[in-house]
């Protein structure tokens, strides 16, 4: 597995051992990029920092809290316009965004008092929101304010209040992965274990490392309540606030998203004993044999046997409408961290696929490990990758299509290549088996869309062929596809709603009694 | 032994390309996952009594039951094979799985004392 130069990082010879490709017949120890290390200077690198890690991506899913990040309001930036981890509760946490106001003349004479007056403030202007995040930021940390002894002032003076300070500045880690480590950390040191839950159900699980994105985790949690599984919490996606400190309640972990929050179920291992069971909700069959391992770890495999048979039979056939049409399509694979393995094997057995390339922004050399052990021989695996590499990168793998973030999909758009946002999706939920469908289906559009068609003609030198007339996707598609695919009875596009989450909100499930248990 | 090695390869695959139990983030993590569901999987290979007392033992053997039924649908030589002939080869694979995952792992975070 020879190391990857690229020709735009040669002036930097530090990146080469970030760059791998799988060779033929060999494995994981003939070589591997570093990762989760400080970006080399004069790579411009495409990661958030350690604040951005704890605050938007594990923080801030959390649905009836106020976030408040004590710095300035830029700190807040993100939220409605480039989150998707929406909520059942009118989306609370993205549509409201608090910071203290730190100015100049506060870097001076401290913020500490600002930062009180905002937290009375925002409690007060939310009556009926009762708990806080706060987050520390670089230069609210470097002035030293004391965050958790404000929150405890706080606290003392309204009793109904509960607040959990996140000490993770920005320049807490080489990227968001520093940021995603202190959060669970301090989750489990300082709230875990301070409330009560009740317990409804014989089956408990905490759900971890979900976000909820496009409504992921309600997916999700429909299957499990069809099992008639209680989800003690959800780390973080739609999860709340209370729920999350009774986590060391669960009976077992169900872990996704190992990258942001291995480290909480690592942590409920040792100091719980709760299990932690590395589960997928991407791609039918690792959802299925997913579910099926939570139903044998409880006992109730016919449940989840049930649910596994009545969804693949309702969508197989409109994953395989759009396999046929996506095979050997060249992908690069690049998104944050998880999706890199998540995603790896599956996109190519289950709809036709080669992943040409993986790359994770903040991934750790433990993501790398599962991303190349996943992908298939000849794909180059990037860690941290500069925008000048990845645009090397696609110059010369030529992919059809890229699932990345949005910063390096329009770079992409820039080359006529097409990108789907691996990180907050284009219309999902990706997740469970109507979400791979719609994910199969948003590939195709990216792949066969009649514009992108028209980008590859550069109308300073190209030939524009105007007599011809506008071509559709589908007659795009099916060009080279044989009479028995195109006219198949059984094979069909996507039937499912615009909006398959918000009826889940609604939706009654049976009741599963609970045992009696003698005392 | 080259049949053997061969038939090792393909299970090595399979636990590469669909499971995940192998890559936890530390080494000792890794060895007693490994351990754990590697000796259980092959006690179910060999209709020997698995231990289920703790919530970890049934959560090892969540995961060695859905291995073994993934081998047994994939590589349907598995069938022809005494018991004798399982443990040698199940032996086999948990070496090279510690291997790959763990003594030959590149991977620096392994030996980090702390998650």
């Amino acid at each position: 597995m020879p190391y990857h130069e690229f020709e735009c990082s040669k002036c930097i010879p530090e990146r080469k051992q970030h760059a791998v490709i799988k060779g033929p017949g060999e494995d994981l120890t003939h070589a591997l990029p570093l990762g989760h290390l400080n970006t080399i200077p004069g790579s411009i690198s495409e990661r958030g920092c350690a604040y951005c890690g704890a605050k938007h991506v594990i923080g801030t899913p959390m649905k009836d809290v106020i976030h408040l990040s004590h710095g300035p309001t830029g700190c807040t930036y993100d939220t409605w316009q480039t989150k998707r981890y929406i909520s059942d509760n009118d989306n609370f946490q993205l549509k409201y965004t608090f910071a203290s106001d730190v100015k100049e003349k506060h870097i001076v004479f401290g913020a500490e008092k600002v930062l009180k007056q905002n937290i009375i403030e925002a409690f007060k202007a939310f009556p009926d929101i009762k708990r806080m995040t706060i987050y520390q930021t670089c230069a609210t940390a470097l002035i030293g304010d004391d965050v958790d002894a404000i929150a405890e002032e706080v606290m003392e003076e309204m009793p109904e209040v509960d607040i959990f300070v996140c000490n993770s500045p920005g320049f807490a880690g080489p990227s968001q992965s520093g940021g995603h480590h202190k959060i669970n950390i301090a989750w489990i040191k300082k709230k875990v274990g301070t409330v009560e839950p009740k317990i409804t159900s014989d089956y408990v699980i905490n759900y971890v490392g979900e976000y909820n994105i496009q409504g992921d985790q309600e997916v999700m949690l429909d299957y499990f309540k069809r099992m008639g599984v209680q989800v003690l919490s959800t780390f973080t996606g739609n999860g709340s606030y209370d729920e999350l400190r009774a986590m060391h309640r669960a009976h077992l972990n169900v872990l996704e998203c190992a990258r942001s929050a291995e480290y909480i179920c690592n942590e409920l291992k040792v100091k719980y004993g709760i299990p932690r069971l590395d589960i997928e909700g991407f791609g039918f069959e690792p959802l299925s044999s997913s579910l099926r391992k939570i139903g044998l770890f409880f006992g109730i495999e016919e449940r989840a046997q049930a649910i596994i048979d009545e969804e693949t039979a309702r969508w197989k056939p409109e994953l395989d409408w759009y396999k046929e049409r996506l095979k050997r399509k060249k992908v690069c694979l690049w998104p944050g961290g998880s999706k890199l393995w998540h995603w790896a094997h599956v996109i190519h057995e289950e709809m036709g696929v080669e992943v040409v390339s993986v790359y994770t922004k903040f991934g750790h050399q433990g993501d790398m490990e599962k991303g190349i052990a996943r992908c298939e021989e000849g794909a180059l695996a990037v860690d941290d990758p500069n925008e000048l590499e990845g645009l090397e990168a696609m110059m010369t793998l030529k992919p059809d299509v890229i699932f990345t973030g949005k910063r390096p999909g329009e770079v992409a758009k820039k080359i006529r290549v097409p990108y789907l946002n691996a990180h907050a999706y284009h219309n999902g939920p990706y997740k469970g088996y109507e979400g791979w469908v719609r994910f199969a289906r948003d590939i195709y559009n990216a792949i066969y869309s009649p514009i992108h068609q028209l980008a590859h003609l550069d109308i300073s030198k190209d030939e524009i062929p105007a007599g011809a007339g506008f071509q559709t996707a589908k007659m795009l598609s099916d060009l080279n596809l044989s009479e028995e695919v195109v006219s198949s009875s059984t094979l069909r596009q996507y039937t499912g709603k615009y909006d398959s989450v918000s009826s889940l909100r609604t939706k009654t499930y049976p009741e599963f009694k609970k045992k009696e248990r003698s005392e | 032994m080259e049949e053997k090695k061969e038939r090792i390869a393909q299970l090595e695959d399979y636990i590469m390309k669909k499971c995940l139990w192998q890559f936890h983030s530390r080494a000792w993590d890794r060895k007693t996952q490994n351990e754990n569901i590697l000796l259980k999987a092959t006690q179910l290979l060999c209709d020997e009594p698995v231990e289920l007392e703790t919530p970890l033992d049934r959560c090892y053997w969540a995961d060695a039951l859905s291995l073994i039924e993934g081998f047994r649908s994939n590589y349907k030589w598995l069938a022809a094979l005494s018991k004798e002939e399982i443990k040698e080869l199940m032996q086999g694979l948990k070496e090279r799985i510690d291997f790959v995952t763990i003594t030959g792992s590149l991977n620096a975070e392994l030996t980090d004392p702390r998650y």
